[in-house]
């Protein structure tokens, strides 16, 4: 296998409903600044890979309609199609296409526009006996979950309010951002408006419009054409049964996060992630998802993660700054979230975080999370 | 910019699912109020709804194993958004509680409704009972809800 | 067993900064917009901000005739469509060809029959009927 790095990234800028543009169009103005932050032209790219829920916009072959966006006509392309976790599968998947010798140069691009469908309707057509027998929908998945997690691991509702406080500080910081608010309290996050106990307005990824995109490389066009190149150190990804009943004390568990990040860990030698890793981008749908993660991924034993986030550990000044993007939390186009993940552990070791950008970052975790059903883990480094 | 174009277009979707033989078993015993799990000859799991193979060990499954419609609690929550009904397309009437239930004689759990909906009287680890329509279908929701056991 | 069941969805699909300006345009001009490709030189119509082919964007929006040649023709149960490539662009955009009694080639010249009252919408145009037709009016 060869080594493959990441060495350009680009994003639209998200928000509730981008109007402005067509599908094609939002996702070119992702593949046009990844592309020029790569100084590549579309000529240069060998395949495309693409990332989105198509029930979402409830159009049928996405990757037709938004492929020539992604400068796709005339060279192959794909969509790759794994839930939530679509977009770090995507990137996934230009990796092994890259390492493996089929090309040199892999452009990714994941895009979703929430505001033109109706997103709770394409999450509602699961299974037509069992669950679709049940409106939970994504929110009443997570709650119930949560309760499952809060009586096992004692956290606490104020300890995911300072989740979502950090989310929506570190957001204020990231030009591309959909929700921003620095002065949000944790006050303010107790107060909001009760979804699905105890999930809270605040606690909750909001859906956006936006598109993500990146270049990935082989080490021999890595070092010609980027002075300081994303090593793709290791990758995994993990299936899980269908049924939410299924799974073994779902977010305590979490085996597919738990045993993907394991496999990268040992892949890429990290034997004590909290002390090693420099910053992870984590895909995390709601807060408590983020403090039972921290636990998943051995940031800390589990049952640590409340004084985790309590101790600011995770915080843009602590020892393992998680989500300086302000993560899913404040941005969530669905199909590119998982993209963005990737793509802004990129930006951390390609040094272009700018206001977000945790000094001398070396050492990047991303994952991506598709209903307990999929995780995938990706490590990038600043050496292959 | 300029004016902003939009195409509206509301799109009729329609099933026809087939269920497979697990399945349809398992809801013609429904309407007689009956419940059975299949069992995995493998890890010894009794899986609830029933399917023909069991994911983790692959093998197929055959043991069928009686289930009561008593049970504990798992997980629960009240929800106080409208949360869309995959069945019928529209919101479900808010609030209204919901909850993985381990039936026992079960492994896994199932994700149904319950009567309660007050979070102070809902706990991990309640006893919760099955409320079944009056005329059976023969469909899941011929169990209405679950109500905690006092 | 079979479950048998069905939704309804709605979308709402923003058309985008150049589809937005050809719809516009077909509306209150009744005219059809074409978008030159500064790479390749082809006018691509209907208008679109950038080229599938070459990448690049789109210069400003040209006017393309209503007038133009049929490249290929289906018949089917709910009327005849066509590909059309108007005088002036390079590409052809599928609509309907009318009258579907006609009889239609290759090659047949058309030109589109707009509705008088427009909303925004491909639909706006009629359809493609031939030039003979229209010659009186025009």
């Amino acid at each position: 296998m060869r080594r493959v790095a990441i060495i350009g990234t680009g994003q639209t800028r998200h928000a509730r409903c981008r109007d402005d543009a067509s599908q094609p169009e939002l996702v070119r103005e992702a593949a046009a600044a990844a592309l020029a932050d790569a100084e590549l032209r579309p000529a240069d790219i060998d395949a495309v890979l693409l990332s989105n829920m198509e029930l979402f916009e409830g159009r049928a072959f996405p990757e037709l309609w938004a492929g020539e966006g992604a400068f796709a006509c005339g060279k192959p392309c794909m969509k790759v199609a794994t839930g939530g976790t679509s977009g770090t599968s995507a990137c996934i998947a230009a990796f092994h296409q890259v390492a493996s010798g089929l090309f040199d140069t892999a452009l990714v691009v994941g895009f979703e526009k929430h505001s033109e469908g109706h997103t709770q309707t394409g999450m509602a057509l699961t299974d037509p006996f069992w669950d679709r027998a049940v409106a939970s929908g994504a929110l009443g998945n997570f709650a119930l979950s949560i309760s499952e997690y809060m009586t096992e691991r004692g956290v606490t509702e104020r300890q995911a309010a300072l989740v979502a406080v950090k989310a929506r500080t570190n957001a204020a910081r990231n030009p591309h951002a959909h929700l921003k608010s620095p002065e949000v309290t944790v006050e303010e996050v107790l107060a909001s408006r009760m979804l699905a106990h105890p999930v809270r307005l605040f606690d909750m990824c909001p859906q956006s419009d936006g598109a993500c995109a990146m270049v990935v490389a082989s080490e021999e066009c890595a070092r010609r054409a980027c002075s300081r190149p994303a090593w793709v150190k290791a990758t995994a990804t993990r299936h899980e049964q269908p049924y939410l009943g299924d799974i073994d004390r779902r977010l305590c568990a979490m085996r597919t996060l738990r045993d993907a990040s394991r496999a990268v860990y040992a892949a890429a030698g990290i034997i004590d992630p909290l002390a090693e890793l420099d910053v992870a981008e984590i895909y995390e749908p709601v807060t408590y998802a983020e403090l039972a993660w921290y636990e998943a991924l051995g940031f800390c034993e589990d049952g640590g993660a409340g004084r985790l986030i309590e101790d600011g550990v995770t915080s843009m000044d602590g020892a393992l700054p998680v989500n300086p993007s302000g993560g899913v939390l404040s941005t969530n186009p669905v199909g590119a979230s998982g993209v963005i993940r990737v793509a802004e552990a990129a930006l951390q070791i390609h040094g272009r975080g700018g206001a977000r950008q945790v000094d001398g970052a070396r050492l990047a975790l991303a994952t991506g999370y598709g209903v307990y059903a999929w995780a995938d883990a990706v490590v990038l480094g600043a050496e292959p | 910019m300029s004016e902003r174009i939009a195409v509206k277009h509301t799109m009729d979707l329609a099933w026809r699912y087939a269920s497979g033989e697990a399945m349809e078993r398992f809801c013609a015993d429904l309407s007689d109020r009956r419940i059975e799990a299949l069992r995995c000859g493998g890890c010894g799991r009794r899986y609830l709804p029933p399917r023909p193979f069991c994911g983790n060990c692959r093998l197929r499954m055959t043991e069928r194993v009686p289930v009561r419609d008593v049970g504990t609690l798992v997980a629960w929550t009240v929800v106080h958004t409208p949360i869309l009904d995959g069945r019928t397309g529209e919101p479900r009437p808010a609030p209204y509680g919901m909850g993985l239930i381990r039936l026992d004689g079960a492994d896994t759990t199932l994700n149904h409704y319950l009567a309660e909906a007050d979070p102070a009287r809902l706990r991990v680890g309640s006893r919760v009972r099955a409320v079944w329509r009056p005329a059976l279908r023969g469909a899941m929701d011929d169990i209405l809800h679950f109500e905690v056991l006092s | 067993m079979i479950r048998e069941g069905s939704i309804h969805i709605p979308f709402t699909y923003a058309a985008g900064r150049a589809a937005s300006r050809f719809l516009v345009v077909l509306r209150d001009e009744g005219r059809i917009l074409g978008s030159p490709c500064p790479a390749c030189r082809r006018v691509l119509c209907p208008a679109r901000s950038f080229c599938p082919r070459c990448g690049e964007e789109t210069g400003e929006p040209v006017v393309v005739d209503p007038a133009g040649t049929v490249v290929s023709f289906t018949e089917t149960a709910a009327g005849v469509f066509g590909l059309v490539r108007p005088d002036g662009a390079d590409t052809a955009m599928l609509h309907r060809l009318l009258p579907a009694g006609a009889k239609w080639t290759i090659g047949a010249r058309v030109r589109a029959r707009l509705l008088p009252e427009r909303t925004g919408s491909i639909t706006d145009i009629e359809g493609f009927e031939p030039l003979e037709a229209t010659e009186d009016h025009a």
